[in-house]
C-alpha cells in the first residue's frame, strides 16, 4: 500500500522501526486525532456486525467506525446498507437505540427529516412553507441532503464497511491468506447470534489488537490455558500475515492438560489444576483440521476467537487514546443441534468481560495504559522476540505479528 | 405476619447474607447458597428480553459455581478491588410448586486499588428460591439481569 504522505504530528519513529513502539501513540491526542481521519476514515474496511442480527426489512445494528455512528440496515430489497447515523439537517444522532427496527423509512426525531435505507432524503416537513409562507429556499434538493453511505461488503454473513471510497475490494484487503482463514470460520453456513456484550477497557485501543498477536503472554499468563494445555508455546502452531503484514492469524493444536514439556519457564502452570464440573472443558471436534484455536485479526480493529467450540467477533472501538470499547458477539451456526450449543455457551465461560481466559487479558491492557501513561512520551516499548522482521513463523515465539501490525500502522499514519 | 410477608423476610434474608458473603471476602461460601443443580447467569438486559444465552457468567452446577471460586482465587490475574452490592426490596412475584420466584434490584459498586469507588452496575435479580430443609432457603436459579450493558469494567467476583 502507498504511504500517505507526511504526518501533522512532525513525530519521528525510532530508528530501529517497528521493534520499537514509542508510547506517544498510546498518550498523544493529537495522534489519536490523527488516526480517526487516516485509519478509520481511511482506506480501510471496518466491523459493522453480523448479517444475522438484522434479519428482516427495517432492522438496524448501530454501532462505531472510529468515533463515527452507523448504522447497519437491511433493505427493503433484502441488501445491507451501511449509513452514518448522523441527520444533514443540522447533525442529530437518528436511531438512538443500540438496535431495533425503523419501520418503513429511518426518522430523525427533531424535526423528522426522513430518509429511505439507502441514505436518500425522502420528507423534510414544511419543506414548502404553509400558508405560502416559510418553506425550504428555492434551490434546496433533497439529491444534495442525504445520509453519508459507507461502501459495504458482506463477506459469509459479516459487514465490513468503509468511508473511504478507494479503499481495495474487501478481498484484496485482507489477501488470500486472510480470507482463508476467516472463511474457515465463516463458512457460508447461516450464523446464529447467542449474545453480545459489551465493556470498557482502560487501554488505548491499539494495546488490545497487539495482544491477539501476542502469542508470547497466552502461554505465560493465562494459568488456565496452560493448565489444561488448551494453549502452550511448546505446542503445534503457526502465524500467518497478509502482505501488509496488518493483519494475522494465530494457528494452534491443543495438547493434553497436565503435560510438563515447555512449562519449564511458565511460573503460572498448575499441573493439578481440575475442573469439579469438567463439563466446561470436553469440546466436540469443530473444524475439519487438528486445529483447536484460531486467533484472526484484522487491522484496525477485529478480532475473530474461534477456541474449542466458542466463536465470536470483538470489535475494538476506540474512545480516546487511554480507552476503547470491547464488544464480542458470540455465535453459533444455526445448523447447531442442541448438544452442540451447549457446549458453545459451557466453554463461553472462558470468555467474555469474566473469561477464564480473557479476564486476564483486560487487566493486563490496564496496567499496561497506566505504566504508558506515566512514562515519557519517546520511551518506547522493545519488540525483539523473534527477532526484529516481520515474517510469518512455524512457531509462536515471536512478536512478528506485533511489528507487522506497526507496519501497516506507519504507512497509513505517514510515520516513516 | 401475613404469609406473603413472612416469605419477603425470609428471602430478603438470604439475599443479605448472599451479598455480604461475597463482598465481605467469604467466596467460598457462595456455592453453599445454590441447590444442585442450579443455573447461575450474569445477563445484560438486552440480551435477556431478546432470549439470547449468552451471560459474563452461566453456570449449571454447584460444582461450576466451585470452579469459579477456585480460578477467582487461584487462577485469574486481576488488578485487586472490592465490591459491594447495595439491595433493594425483594418483591415476591410467584409461589408455586415449593419455588418462590422473587425479584430484588441492586447496585453494585467497586473500589479499585487506588481507593477509588465507581458504580459497576445496576441490576435486578431474578431468582428462583427453594426450601432446603431446617428453615433454610437456597437458590435454584438466580439470574442477574444487568441494566448497565457497557460494563465500566471486568467482572471479577460473583454478582
Amino acid at each position: 500500500m502507498e504511504g500517505a504522505g507526511p504526518n501533522s504530528n512532525d513525530r519521528a519513529w525510532p530508528e530501529q522501526g517497528s521493534a520499537r513502539i514509542p508510547y506517544w501513540v498510546y498518550q498523544d491526542p493529537e495522534v489519536y486525532a490523527l488516526e480517526q481521519e487516516r485509519i478509520f476514515s481511511g482506506p480501510t474496511w471496518n466491523y459493522v456486525g453480523l448479517e444475522a442480527e438484522i434479519p428482516n426489512p427495517g432492522d438496524y445494528r448501530r454501532t462505531f467506525i472510529g468515533e463515527r455512528s452507523v448504522i447497519a440496515v437491511r433493505g427493503a430489497d433484502g441488501a445491507v446498507n451501511v449509513l452514518e447515523n448522523r441527520c444533514a439537517h443540522r447533525g442529530s444522532r437518528i436511531c438512538q437505540d443500540l438496535a431495533g427496527n425503523a419501520g418503513s423509512a429511518l426518522m430523525c426525531p427533531y424535526h423528522q427529516w426522513t430518509y429511505d435505507f439507502e441514505g436518500r432524503l425522502t420528507g423534510v416537513p414544511f419543506r414548502s412553507g404553509v400558508k405560502g409562507k416559510g418553506g425550504m429556499a428555492d434551490d434546496f434538493r433533497l439529491e444534495d441532503n442525504g445520509l453519508a453511505r459507507l461502501s459495504c461488503e458482506v463477506l459469509n454473513g459479516v459487514v465490513f464497511a468503509s468511508f473511504d471510497a478507494s479503499a481495495p475490494s474487501l478481498a484484496d484487503y485482507l489477501g488470500p491468506e486472510m480470507v482463508r482463514y476467516f472463511t474457515r470460520v465463516f463458512d457460508g453456513r447461516a450464523l446464529r447470534v447467542l449474545g453480545i456484550q459489551r465493556q470498557r477497557i482502560d487501554s488505548n485501543w491499539k494495546i488490545q489488537m497487539e495482544n491477539l498477536k501476542d502469542p508470547y503472554h497466552a502461554g505465560l499468563l493465562h494459568m488456565f490455558l496452560v493448565s489444561f494445555g488448551l494453549f502452550r508455546l511448546d505446542q503445534e502452531s503457526f502465524m500467518v500475515m497478509d502482505e501488509t503484514r496488518g493483519h494475522s492469524c494465530v494457528l494452534s493444536k491443543r495438547s493434553e492438560a497436565g503435560e510438563r514439556e515447555g512449562t519449564e519457564d511458565v511460573t503460572r502452570f498448575a499441573a493439578d489444576y481440575r475442573l469439579e464440573d469438567a463439563r466446561l472443558l470436553e469440546p466436540a471436534t469443530e473444524f475439519d483440521d487438528d486445529i483447536t484455536l484460531s486467533i484472526q485479526t484484522i487491522f484496525p480493529s477485529i478480532i475473530i476467537q474461534a477456541q474449542l467450540n466458542t466463536l465470536a467477533t470483538r470489535h475494538v472501538i476506540p474512545k480516546g487514546p487511554g480507552a476503547h470499547e470491547l464488544v464480542w458477539t458470540f455465535f453459533g451456526y444455526d445448523d447447531d443441534d442442541a448438544e452442540r450449543n451447549t457446549l458453545r455457551l459451557r466453554q463461553s465461560n472462558l470468555m467474555g468481560p469474566a473469561g477464564y481466559v480473557t479476564l486476564d487479558d483486560a487487566e493486563a491492557l490496564e496496567i499496561s495504559q497506566i505504566g504508558v501513561d506515566g512514562a515519557s512520551p519517546d520511551a518506547a516499548a522493545v519488540l525483539d522476540l523473534g527477532g526484529r522482521d516481520v515474517e510469518p513463523t512455524d512457531h509462536l515465539v515471536t512478536e512478528a505479528m506485533v511489528r507487522g501490525f506497526y507496519e501497516l500502522y506507519r504507512d497509513l499514519m505517514g510515520y516513516a | 405476619m401475613s404469609g406473603i410477608e413472612e416469605l419477603r423476610r425470609r428471602v430478603e434474608t438470604l439475599q443479605i447474607d448472599y451479598v455480604q458473603c461475597i463482598d465481605d471476602g467469604e467466596l467460598e461460601r457462595w456455592p453453599e447458597m445454590f441447590a444442585d443443580p442450579c443455573f447461575y447467569h450474569i445477563v445484560a438486559r438486552d440480551n435477556f428480553e431478546a432470549g439470547r444465552p449468552i451471560g459474563v457468567m452461566r453456570y449449571e452446577s454447584v460444582a461450576m459455581l466451585r470452579d469459579q471460586v477456585t480460578a477467582t482465587r487461584h487462577a485469574a490475574m486481576f488488578a485487586p478491588r472490592t465490591i459491594r452490592h447495595i439491595l433493594g426490596g425483594t418483591r415476591i412475584v410467584g409461589e408455586a410448586d415449593r419455588e418462590i420466584s422473587a425479584h430484588t434490584n441492586v447496585a453494585i459498586y467497586q473500589t479499585d486499588a487506588d481507593g477509588e469507588t465507581l458504580l459497576m452496575m445496576t441490576a435486578q435479580y431474578r431468582d428462583l428460591i427453594v426450601e432446603a430443609g431446617a428453615d433454610e432457603l437456597r437458590f435454584r436459579e438466580k439470574r442477574v439481569v444487568y441494566d448497565t450493558l457497557l460494563l465500566p469494567d471486568s467482572v471479577v467476583y460473583p454478582l
